[in-house]
Formats: C-alpha cells, sequence, structure tokens
C-alpha cells in the first residue's frame, strides 16, 4: 500500500515542497547554549523552564557526542521525581541514552522509576516499566524481572503487553533470569487480549533459544487460541507469529501425503518441466499441469491444527504491510498446498504497486515464489514488463520472471514476451542488451522446439548486428543451444562459419570457431570444418589473440579426426589409406575458387567429389596433415607465448600419428552440455523473506549472520502428541465453539452477531474480547448494562480501575 | 535477532541530523554513510556491507529528500525494517507536518525522540498507528503555542485536537489512555471535533506501456484511497464505490485489493463495493488496488485497443530524420477531453463522469476539487526522453511549446509544458539533434576524407562499429578493406551518410515517458457513490450532525505513460 506521505505529495502541488523547503530557513534553535546556564534551568524550580532545558539537551543528545550532553546526568535525575509527565517522558528519554555510560549514577534514578511502577495511571505503570528495563546496567536484572512479574499480572493490556516487550530486553541484561523470565511468558502467551499475547510472541522469538524442543513446547498449549488472534493483532505482532509458525509447523505437523492416483514413473515429463524437483521435499512438487495430465499425484493431508493456521492467514493476505503479505507467501510455500500459494500470488504482486524500495525487495521473493510455481504468474505478466525507470536491479528481476514464466504462457503472450526482448536486445544499455540475450537463451532452453528454433533465428539475425556487446551475447547464448542438441543444429553451425566473414569482435569470432571445431567430430568426413580452417589459415595473421587460440584449436581437432579416421581404415586395412580419407578432402576443395568467403555451396560439399579427387590423390601428403604444419608454423612465431605454447602442446600431442589415443582423449573429450539458470537460483534454498534472499551470495555460502534455514518436516512419529495442543481452559468445548467466530467474522457480518455471551463461561473466556465485542459490546452497554458485570470483564476493569485508584486497585499494585 | 537496532537520517547535503540506536552497537552513521554512498547510483534498498564489524545489512529509503538508513547486523526480513521506515517516515511527516524537513526535525528533536522510543522498543516496531502515537506523544510545541495562542478551535488543521489546550484536557485524556490499548487500536478514544468533515481523494497512477507499433502492450492504474476523517465520537462509515460496469462490476474492476486492518474484510467480500468501516481519525490509506485498463488480454484484441484506452496525451517519437539521422521528433498530442478549452460537446459528458449520480441520496455530496471547472484538465505536462550513454551533447532543442533542457547527468532531455501552454494546445513537437561521442569526426571535416576514412578503419579494426559497412563492402565484391578513390566520391558520400545514419542511429532515444495529473478524472471510471455513516453503529456523534463530505479525484503519471519507439 501507498504510504500517506507519498499520496499526499501526488494531491499537492510539487512546488508547494520547495516552496516551503527554500523559506524554512533552519532556526539557529541550535546554537549551543552555555552548559552552566543549561544546569542552571535544570535546576530551576519552574517546570517550562525545566522543560525546556530538557530540549535542548535532547537535541544534542541526536547531534553532538554522549561527552557533551553526559554532565548533565545528575541534575536531570534530580527532576525525575516532577509530577508533569512530560518532563519525566524526556528525562527518560535521556537515561535510556546514557544509562551504560554513567551506571553508578543510574542506579540512584531506579528507585524512583521503581515508585512510578505503582503508579496509578496505567500508562505511566507501562512508561516506567519500558524505561527500567531499557537501562542497560546489567546489575539491576533481578529488580528488573521482579517489575515483570507484577506487570505481568496488570489489570491494564497496556501494562502487561509492556511486560511482555521488557522479557527480551531482561534477558539481555542478564540471561540467568531466564527461567523465570520464561514463566512470565508461557503466562503471558495464554493472555486473553490479542494485545498482550502478540507481544509475548514478538518477545517469545527475541530471547534467543526458542528453536528448542522444549520452548516450541510453550506453544502447544497455546497453539490455538495464538492462531486464532492472529487476524487482530498488530501487524508487528503478526510478523513475529507467522515466523514463529513456519518453524513450529515443520516441527510439529508431520508431512503426510496419500497418492491419489499412482502413474508409472515416467522420465520424460521430468526433463521437460525445468521447475519440477526444486524443492522436492515441498509439497508444491505436483504442479497443475502435472494434474491435467493426470500425473503421480501427491495430495497433502493438512493435519486440522495446521489446517486452522492456514486459514487464520488468509484474512492477511488482504493487509496492507508488504512484510506480512510475503510471511503468508512464506507460511503457505513451505507448510500448504499449492491451492494455498495460489491465493498468494495476487497479494504478492499487488507488492509491485508500492514504492520502489519494497518494490525490489519483493520482486526477490517472487522470483523465489516462481522459480517453484510460475503458473499462476503468468496472467500477470503485463506487470513485468521492463520500463524504462526501472532501476537496474528491478529489471534484472523482471527479466528473469519473465523467462520463468515463458515455458507456460500461451503462444500469442511468447511471441509478445520475446518481442519484448528483442525489443531491449537491441537498446543502448550494454547490460540490458547482454541479460535479455541471455534471457532469450533461457526461453529457448525451456520450451517446446518451434518456440527454440524461433528464439534461435531471433538470436542469429542479432549475429549481423553493428553492436558488438550484442553479438558477442548471442552467440555465447546460440553456442550453449546448439550444445545441447548437437545434431539437430548442422545447418545453424554452417550458417554460423559464414558470418565468420563479417564478424568482427573477437569473442565472437572465437565462438564461431570453437563450435565450428566442437562439431566437425560429428559426421566425420562430411563437414566444413577442414574448410573453415583452410580460410582461417589465410587471414591468419590479422586475427586477435583469442580468435587465434581457437584457429589452433580447430587445427588440432581436425588433425585428430584426420589422423582417426586414417587410423581406422588403416585397422580395417582392406582399403588404402588415402580412400579412406576421400571425403575429407572433397570437403576441402569443395569450393576452389572461393577465395574470400565461404561459399553457398559447403553444405553439401560432395557435388564435386568425384571431379576432384584423382587430382588430389596424387599429392603426397594429405592436406589437412599440410594445413596443421602450416597453422604450427604460423603460431609458433606468433608474439603470445600462450599461443606459442599451446601450438607446442598440440604438437607434441599429435607427434606421433599412430597413436592419438591420447590427444583424442584430450582435445575431443564429450562437453557437458551447459546449463544456464536462472540467476537467483543460486538463492533458491534461503527462505522467503529473509535478508539473505535478497543478498544473495553477498553474504556468504551459509547466508547472512543470523540466518536461519528452514527445519525439515519432522518425520512422521516423531512429532509432539497433538494433544498437547488441546486448550487446558476447563471449559474448552463451549470456549472452542463460541471462539469459532474470529473477529474479523463478526466484523464483518452486517448486522451486530447476535451470539450471546454464555453466561456459564468461566472468567476467563468472558474476558477474552475482539474487537468487535468491543464494539458490539459498548453499543449493547445501555441496554443491557446488567449483564456486562459478568461478561465484560474487561470493560468493568477499566471502569473500576479509573473510579477506585486509590483503593484495592492500589493495594494490588503497590508492592 | 532484534529487528531494528539503529535509524539513521540524514538530510538532502548527507549529513546526519538524527542518530537513534534501539539496540545493540551498530556502526556510527558517519561510518556507515560513505558505504552506502560508495555503491553505484540507483541503490538498491538494501544492502550488505562487509566491511564493518559486524558486518552490517543496510537498509535505505529516501523520502523528501531525506535519507533513513538502518543498519542490521542479523538476518532480518527486509521488508519488515523497509515498512518501519516508511511508518517512521509517515509518523514524523503527521506530527511535524508536511512536507517533512530537515529543519523541522531539527527544530523538535523531543517529539521525535518520543515517536520514536513510542514506535520501537528496544529494536521490537511495536506502535506505529498514527493515532494510538497521538495519544502518547503531543505535537510539536510550536504547534501548541500558535494554536493556543490564537485561540483556534482544536479541530482546525491537520493537527490533532488534543494537542491545544492540553493542560485541560491532560487529567481526562491520561484516563481515556488505558482504553486505546483494547477498544480500537487504530483510534483514538473521546475525538472531538466542532467541525466534521470527511474526505475522500481517490488518486489513480497509471503505468502504461506503448509499443512501436502504438499498440498498448500494458495499461495498469494503481488506486488508492485516502481518507481524511474528521469525525467527533466513533463513528462506523460505509463508503460505496461503482465502477462504469455497474455495481457488480467493481468486483471486476477493483483488482488485488489491499486494506486499511480497519475495513471488514467479510462485508467486502459479500459485497464488493462496499466498504464498511470505523476510521482512524486523521488522515490515513483507506485501501490499495489496481486497474487493468486493458480488460482482455492485449494479444488477441490488437490495435483497436488502445483507442478504448481514454489518455489525456498521446506521445510519437520518430528518431533518425534528417540528412545525417542525428534527429528525433516527439510529437505530443491533447486529448481534447482534457484540455478546458475544448468543446462544450465533450464537456458534458465529462461533467456526468465526475458528479455523483444521484446527488440526493449521499447526502449533499460535493465535488472537492481543486478546480471548479466541471473538465477534467491536464496539468504539470513533462515529456522525458532518456538517451543512450554515448549521447554527448544535444545540439538542437527546439520545442514548439514549453520549455525543454538537456540534462547530460541524468542523459535525459525533460521538456515541460506550462499549465498555460496546455489550455489552448492539442499538437506540440520537439525536435532535437544529437551529438555522439564519435563527434570528432564531425569537427574534423575540413580534416579532408582520407583522414576520415582512416580513423574509421581503424575504429572498426579496433572495436568492431564498422561490421555492417564491411558486408556490404565485401558483398559489392570489393576487397577488404575498401581503398578512398577519388573517383567515386559521391558514391562514398552517399555510404557516409547511412553510415553516419547507422551511427546515429544507435545514439537515438528508445522511449519517451509522460508525466502528467489529472484532476477530477479517475482512469479507471471508478466513483464514489456515497459515503454514509452508519448513525446506529455510531457513537459520539452529536444528533442531527451530518459531516460535510468530499471527494476528489486525481489521475496521475509519474514516468509512467511511456512510448517506446
Amino acid at each position: 500500500m501507498e504510504s500517506m506521505s507519498r499520496i499526499s505529495s501526488m494531491l499537492e502541488t510539487a512546488r508547494d515542497l520547495t516552496l516551503e523547503a527554500s523559506s524554512s530557513v533552519r532556526k539557529s534553535s541550535n546554537r549551543p547554549i552555555p552548559a552552566q546556564q543549561l544546569k542552571k534551568l535544570l535546576d530551576s524550580r519552574n517546570e517550562r523552564e525545566v522543560l525546556d532545558a530538557l530540549r535542548k539537551v535532547i537535541a544534542m543528545q541526536y547531534r553532538q557526542p554522549s561527552s557533551a550532553t553526559l554532565p548533565f546526568f545528575t541534575p536531570i535525575i534530580k527532576n525525575l521525581a516532577s509530577p508533569s509527565l512530560e518532563v519525566r517522558k524526556l528525562i527518560y528519554i535521556y537515561l535510556l541514552h546514557h544509562a551504560a555510560l554513567a551506571p553508578d549514577t543510574t542506579l540512584l534514578s531506579i528507585n524512583t522509576i521503581q515508585k512510578s511502577l505503582s503508579s496509578s495511571s496505567p500508562q505511566e505503570r507501562a512508561l516506567a516499566l519500558r524505561v527500567m528495563s531499557g537501562i542497560r546496567v546489567p546489575v539491576i536484572s533481578q529488580i528488573v524481572s521482579l517489575g515483570i512479574k507484577k506487570a505481568v499480572g496488570d489489570m491494564s493490556p497496556l501494562v502487561r503487553r509492556t511486560a511482555a516487550l521488557a522479557v527480551p530486553k531482561c534477558w539481555r541484561l542478564d540471561p540467568v533470569t531466564e527461567p523465570e523470565l520464561l514463566e512470565y511468558l508461557a503466562g503471558l502467551l495464554a493472555d486473553k487480549q490479542y494485545v498482550v499475547a502478540g507481544a509475548a510472541v514478538m518477545a517469545f522469538l527475541e530471547v534467543p533459544g526458542w528453536r528448542g524442543e522444549e520452548r516450541l513446547g510453550m506453544i502447544h498449549p497455546v497453539y490455538r487460541s495464538l492462531v486464532r488472534k492472529l487476524v487482530d493483532m498488530d501487524e508487528w505482532a503478526q510478523l513475529a507469529m507467522l515466523r514463529l509458525m513456519v518453524y513450529y509447523g515443520r516441527r510439529c505437523f508431520p508431512r503426510r501425503t496419500r497418492r491419489v492416483r499412482r502413474r508409472p514413473v515416467d522420465g520424460s515429463g521430468e526433463g521437460e518441466d525445468p521447475t519440477k524437483g526444486f524443492y522436492d521435499e515441498e509439497p508444491e512438487r505436483e504442479s497443475t499441469r502435472n494434474d491435467a495430465s493426470g500425473d503421480g499425484e501427491e495430495e497433502m493431508i493438512l493435519d486440522p491444527d495446521l489446517e486452522l493456521l492456514l486459514n487464520a492467514a488468509r484474512p492477511l493476505l488482504q493487509s496492507r504491510n508488504s512484510a506480512v503479505i510475503t510471511s503468508v507467501a512464506r507460511l503457505y510455500l513451505y507448510l500448504g498446498t499449492p491451492t494455498y500459494l495460489d491465493l498468494a500470488i495476487g497479494p504478492l504482486m499487488a507488492l509491485l504497486r508500492s514504492a520502489q524500495d519494497i518494490q525490489q525487495v519483493a520482486l526477490q521473493n517472487i522470483v523465489q515464489v516462481c522459480l517453484v510455481r510460475p503458473q499462476p504468474f503468468v496472467r500477470y505478466f503485463s506487470h513485468f514488463l521492463i520500463r524504462s525507470v526501472d532501476a537496474p536491479a528491478i529489471w534484472r528481476l523482471k527479466l528473469e520472471v519473465l523467462t520463468l514464466i515463458f515455458p507456460h504462457a500461451e503462444p500469442p503472450t511468447q511471441g509478445l514476451l520475446l518481442r519484448e526482448l528483442e525489443h531491449f536486445s537491441r537498446g543502448s544499455n550494454a547490460d540490458l542488451v547482454r541479460e535479455s540475450v541471455r534471457a532469450i537463451g533461457r526461453c529457448a532452453q525451456f520450451s517446446n522446439a518451434t518456440t527454440s528454433a524461433r528464439c534461435l533465428r531471433l538470436l542469429l539475425a542479432q549475429i549481423s548486428s553493428t553492436d558488438g556487446t550484442l553479438v558477442a551475447e548471442s552467440l555465447e547464448v546460440i553456442r550453449h543451444l546448439i550444445q545441447r542438441d548437437p545434431h539437430a543444429h548442422t545447418k545453424t553451425v554452417i550458417r554460423l562459419a559464414k558470418n565468420l566473414d563479417t564478424a568482427t569482435s573477437p569473442q565472437a569470432r572465437a565462438s564461431i570457431i570453437w563450435l565450428v571445431g566442437e562439431f566437425a567430430g560429428l559426421q566425420p568426413g562430411n563437414n566444413i570444418a577442414a574448410d573453415v580452417l583452410r580460410i582461417l589459415a589465410k587471414g591468419f595473421a590479422d586475427e586477435r589473440e583469442a580468435a587465434k587460440l581457437q584457429i589452433v584449436l580447430l587445427a588440432a581437432k581436425v588433425y585428430v579426426h584426420h589422423l582417426n579416421m586414417t587410423n581406422s581404415s588403416a585397422e580395417k586395412a582392406s582399403t588404402p589409406v588415402v580412400e579412406a580419407s576421400v571425403p575429407m578432402q572433397s570437403s576441402i576443395i569443395a569450393s576452389p575458387e572461393d577465395e574470400g568467403g565461404f561459399g553457398e555451396n559447403t553444405p553439401d560439399p560432395n557435388t564435386h567429389e568425384r571431379a576432384e579427387e584423382t587430382t588430389k590423390e596424387k599429392e603426397p601428403d594429405h592436406p589437412i596433415a599440410v594445413l596443421w604444419r602450416y597453422v604450427l608454423l604460423l603460431a609458433r612465431y606468433d608474439t603470445s607465448y600462450d599461443l606459442r605454447d599451446r601450438a607446442r602442446l598440440y604438437k607434441a600431442l599429435l607427434a606421433v600419428p599412430a597413436s592419438t589415443e591420447l590427444a583424442s582423449l584430450l582435445l575431443l573429450a564429450p562437453k557437458p552440455v551447459p546449463q544456464t539458470p536462472s540467476p537467483s537460483e543460486t538463492r533458491k534454498n534461503y527462505v522467503l523473506g529473509s535478508a539473505s534472499l535478497v543478498i544473495g551470495d553477498g553474504g556468504g555460502v551459509t547466508g547472512l549472520r543470523g540466518y536461519e534455514s528452514l527445519p525439515d518436516w519432522v518425520k512422521e512419529g516423531e512429532e509432539p502428541d497433538p494433544k498437547l495442543r488441546d486448550e487446558v481452559v476447563s471449559g474448552g468445548k463451549a470456549d472452542t465453539s463460541v471462539r469459532q467466530l474470529t473477529a474479523s467474522e463478526r466484523l464483518g457480518s452486517a448486522t451486530p452477531p447476535a451470539v450471546e455471551k454464555p453466561n456459564g463461561l468461566s472468567m476467563s473466556s468472558g474476558k477474552e474480547k475482539t474487537l468487535d465485542d468491543w464494539l458490539d459490546e459498548e453499543e449493547e452497554e445501555s441496554e443491557e448494562s446488567e449483564e456486562s458485570e459478568e461478561t465484560d470483564e474487561d470493560s468493568s476493569e477499566e471502569e473500576t480501575e479509573e473510579e477506585s485508584e486509590d483503593g484495592n486497585e492500589g493495594d494490588r499494585l503497590v508492592k | 535477532m532484534s529487528a531494528i537496532e539503529a535509524l539513521y537520517i540524514f538530510d538532502e547535503h548527507n549529513n546526519v541530523i538524527l542518530e537513534h540506536v534501539y539496540t545493540a552497537r551498530p556502526p556510527l552513521a558517519k561510518v556507515l554513510l560513505p558505504l552506502w554512498l560508495a555503491q553505484p547510483d540507483p541503490r538498491p534498498s538494501v544492502i550488505y556491507v562487509s566491511n564493518t564489524n559486524p558486518p552490517t545489512i543496510l537498509h535505505s529509503l529516501i523520502q523528501n529528500r531525506l535519507l533513513f538508513l538502518s543498519p542490521c547486523s542479523e538476518d532480518t526480513e527486509p521488508l519488515l525494517i523497509l515498512e518501519f521506515l516508511h511508518r517512521v517516515a509517515d509518523a514524523l511527516e503527521e506530527f511535524l507536518g508536511s512536507p517533512l524537513l530537515a529543519s523541522k526535525i531539527e527544530n523538535s528533536y523531543d517529539v521525535v525522540a518520543q515517536l520514536l522510543g513510542e514506535m520501537c522498543d528496544a529494536g521490537t516496531v511495536c506502535n506505529t498507528e498514527p493515532d494510538a502515537l497521538r495519544d502518547a506523544v503531543e505535537a510539536p510545541s510550536w504547534m501548541k503555542s500558535l494554536v493556543g495562542g490564537l485561540g483556534l478551535p482544536a479541530s482546525s488543521p491537520a493537527l490533532t485536537p488534543s494537542s491545544s489546550s492540553f493542560s485541560l484536557q491532560k487529567p481526562q485524556l491520561r484516563q481515556t489512555l488505558s482504553n486505546t490499548g483494547s477498544t480500537i487500536p487504530w483510534r483514538r478514544a473521546n475525538v472531538r471535533h466542532t467541525s466534521n468533515e470527511m474526505y475522500v481523494d481517490m488518486v489513480e497512477t497509471l503505468s502504461v506501456v506503448m509499443a512501436p507499433s502504438g499498440r498498448c502492450l500494458s495499461a495498469i492504474a494503481n488506486g488508492t484511497i485516502a481518507f481524511t476523517c474528521k469525525v467527533s465520537g466513533v463513528p462506523d462509515l460505509l463508503l460505496t464505490l461503482t465502477s462504469p460496469g455497474g455495481r457488480m462490476g467493481i468486483e471486476k474492476v477493483f483488482e488485488l485489493p489491499v486494506f486499511h486492518p480497519c475495513v471488514r474484510l467479510p462485508r467486502w467480500r459479500e459485497r464488493p463495493g462496499e466498504l464498511s468501516f470505523v476510521p482512524p481519525d486523521g488522515r490515513f490509506v483507506l485501501a490499495g488496488y489496481e486497474v487493468d485498463l486493458l480488460p482482455s488480454p492485449p494479444i488477441s484484441s490488437g490495435i483497436s485497443n488502445s483507442s478504448n484506452l481514454q489518455l489525456p496525451a498521446a506521445i510519437d517519437v520518430q528518431t533518425s530524420l534528417g540528412p545525417t539521422g542525428s534527429d528525433f521528433e516527439v510529437r505530443l498530442t491533447l486529448s481534447n477531453r482534457f484540455v478546458s478549452g475544448a468543446t462544450s460537446g465533450s464537456a458534458t459528458s465529462s461533467l456526468s463522469s465526475i458528479q455523483p449520480p444521484r446527488p440526493g441520496s449521499t447526502g449533499g455530496f460535493r465535488t472537492n476539487s481543486a478546480n471548479t471547472s466541471a473538465n477534467p484538465t491536464v496539468q504539470d505536462l513533462i515529456v522525458r526522453v532518456p538517451l543512450p550513454k554515448t549521447v554527448r551533447n544535444l545540439n538542437d532543442l527546439r520545442p514548439s511549446r514549453g520549455e525543454a533542457h538537456y540534462a547530460p547527468g541524468d542523459g535525459t532531455v525533460e521538456w515541460t509544458l506550462l499549465n498555460k501552454d496546455i489550455t489552448s494546445l492539442s499538437t506540440a513537437v520537439l525536435r532535437c539533434t544529437v551529438v555522439g561521442q564519435a563527434g570528432e569526426e564531425e569537427n574534423g571535416a575540413t580534416n579532408g576524407y582520407e583522414m576520415r576514412t582512416d580513423t574509421y578503419d581503424y575504429d572498426e579494426n579496433e572495436d568492431g562499429t564498422g561490421t555492417s559497412s564491411y558486408q556490404s563492402g565485401t558483398s559489392s565484391g570489393s576487397s577488404k578493406r575498401r581503398e578512398p578513390s577519388s573517383t567515386n566520391t559521391v558514391e562514398d558520400q552517399d555510404h557516409r551518410d547511412m553510415r553516419k545514419v547507422r551511427q546515429n542511429a544507435t545514439l537515438m532515444p528508445s522511449g519517451a515517458n509522460v508525466s502528467f495529473k489529472v484532476k477530477g478524472w479517475l482512469a479507471s471510471g471508478i466513483k464514489v457513490d456515497s459515503l454514509v455513516i452508519n448513525t446506529k453503529a455510531s457513537r459520539g456523534l452529536g444528533v442531527g450532525v451530518t459531516p460535510y463530505k468530499g471527494v476528489k479525484y486525481v489521475t496521475a503519471s509519474k514516468n509512467g505513460f511511456e512510448v517506446r519507439c
């Protein structure tokens, strides 16, 4: 969701901002007031003077080193007993900032703060507890712990909430307090107020070690009540809940699946769908495509408790907080079924509307989901079109999504996407050109033959471009494509060889030459490699080093092939050596008139075969051998030592024509088919929503510090007893039946819900109120005020609190 | 595992104006800033800095030219921190007044300190609702003194009502504070306004991409409903939206909505178009949505679609014009409907579109748009043409209207049309001539032809720019390097022009972006049908009080309308 300030900037004219900015001259109120004078003001009896002085000190605190404000510690602390809340608030801010620097003086103030813990106003009690726990002086840990203990039993949810938030702070002061803190926390987690329970969950995650068996055990009894409160919690508590629940779910709900229909295992489908098997342990394994084709289908059996959680998270998909939406997507991705995950796709897309900083992180998360399940994203393809205003990080991710959804799109959409990529491959931004060409390559990789051929045509068209980077990048991608299926691309190689006439970029030439050499062995005797070599040898001197290296390599390969063939035919012994090499030589002399380029007739070199055969046969040495020696000679006197070294190596390898095993092994080794994975595939093991996912490899192999990977599903039989999650409240049954209506459901019903408060319920169930209960009840209050005595426990509490501030209320709170 | 470790704010000159450490010991602001600045310019919002101790993940947000930085030493959800930064920026703006300026922060550090302390407790984000914050923190003192001194009613500007005469209300205020946590988290208790008002601001941001063929590839309007509520008590409101496709059509139009927590979701699901909610006090964003302006997939329906799309401006970019292909032209055409000087015929149609259909039922609904004329008018029209980095300069900028200038830094031509220009305008043209990096050739025209050919051939060898000319040379059967000869100068001249055109083709822009603002019109056609107070459910509102209601529609494009060529 757009933030308010961005919207208001759109509503008001841009000029307002600049006008105001120029008119507002920075007040020189920052001019330093002499410390002596400030001290005097702080000692003043006039509240207003003290307040002014405090403001000055706070301002100083933000702009100057602590040494400048530290001298005021004592005079400021003296005012701590001031009756004015405003003064005390500022003192608290000062105290929190400086406590660690002056621990001893700070201790003097603890007593006063402690007194505030018993204040009649819940706000002041909360404030005092917050400040006291925030003071970073380890000595006071016991006092803080006691303070929390008292606050846990407080009437006001505000104070209990503060108590929950104070727990991790107290732990940080002194971890020894952990046992008692956990005890408080258990109580707070079970709190009937969602405000308190939410804060307790946040605190729970802040105390290290929550992943332990024992600590997770604290969640069992409150699991259901927490899940039901999820909708009503504030966004930050929801985030903590979702984080906890993903972990809890993995540890406590074994993944049960049942095979709906099992088809014989078929490997072919596996190869076609690149997304399959990314998360083998994931329920998302079966894709809709497989569903349609009736593939062996694994259906996940959801534990009722898990289902409760998944459904409770659904309303959160409409949250305005992008982090919440991503967290729900994470929950569905790692715990839910594909059906649930699909629900989260739309809301994830909605994140692209937000501010650019959020957009980028959201996109990275979208890519992550897209790697697992690209199909539902297809319909949103228009959101991923690259715009000229996009930052590099954003268009990179957009390109990636486009290639990921490409194999799943309809043909017209595919056409549009390809045209889109083509458009950007002709742009002026070198990075964008490179990425788009690569994207085309990835599109070709993961799609069927016709589309793949189309991609290849597109790339081949780029080779004649004037843009060097584009040509080099296209060739690189073409090379990958050819390598994946060399037999289908013999024509392509020939076509590329023809481009040697025109291609000038050394990398491009090198790439083509390598391709020619690599596929020279495919059809021994009938290929253009030797001919290409002959022509290249003529222009050897003018080539760049990269191309020269490849020419020498090509020569070596051609020669090895030649030797292999002669040897094998020699073994057969029946035919003379020269006869065996006939097709080879014929290919060389196929176009004798050709001077500068590779003629059209090269693809079909056998036409002149017979005619030329006789003339060549008479020559004492085979032309390939002659060519080989010629290239070696050229390389020997080259300026590049690398080239000379390589030439020497090849020469030594091929010194004995009779034994070519080693050379064949070295030169003709089958090359692995290059796979160009989606760029984010390296990050696919990072948990959705984590910072490690956004940072990627920069953060190290195991992710950033503090990164926690997702636990595996708990093994069947090792999970905690589901009965542990049964609610322990005595009236549990009745309670759940009432609570089935979540607040949002009630909030949503157009008419006020007619659900009567069950009278026989324990106090606690009446106390457990949701937003709408509040709205409803306050409304009903006038009508049925007599009933409110019993049921509206909380509201009456509030009232009594105010009425009898000094009465029993005071007794309870004073230590 | 703490979420927020610290918050640093820098002003537009990168001076630290605020350093607030929540927990742990993050690196100082002055340490982090150079590391952040060291990143290449469009800086990602999340950066990993490994050369601090401990290594830090930096989250950044730039708003109103202020830089918000939040370091984090451990893996924390980046979106959580970024959302928090946004909330801080919003809260500061709400409390210190809009727009948020460095000087305002500097002048009220005490308020800022209280706010930051309330919003995040030792690293745990806890209270970000503006209303709840207003209960806990007083608005800046200068506002108090100003309002109090003048004796104005509390509700007048966008201030907090409780801030005025606070000394009187204080005890009462403190009592109510205990309630806020438990009743409605987003609404303050005891809201009182002397004049009750409600404003609905609907803003749609366009995001349109046009292919070179003129076909519309995507057209999305991102909508936001901002709501301003200044109503006493606890009002329960019902906002009904309609779309051109009828009341039920709204479900299809209103895509991917997100809502403020106050909106009753089941009600929306049951009856789309009806937003039932108890609003927070003051301004807030009620909902966000998006509308696909090309309802059917663009592929099947073809070009006809773009004509259905009613956009206030159309733009056409022609490149490689002129004898050497170094010119390009941007032609801007404004739709009649959006020019205030338009004919009456179009005026009536637009009039019906912005006025509420049934004024009686809505209870005195008034359009609160700034321009009183019924015609929606285009304002703040800016055309930006991004140029490739290889462009060295623009020789000539000839706009037929408005002002155009070239900023070499960003490599864009910015063509601004003043609002007074727009009124009497239907078409405007901007023509520019580019000069590339290879401009030395152009300057060296007196050096003679041979020289140039040499450099050209040299270039070809160096970086392979001349591939195509080489190709044409070989196809015509000449030798590999064409030697310049005086006999075929004319032919060479042609070649040279072609070559220049080809060379200049790489200097041509690949598209243009249009920014504009239209008041009184929404691209999606969504309208506010009614806004009623459910008097039964509401409390605290005096009997017979009918708040003033206003609605405002704005459609804007911030570089969002992109035309490729």
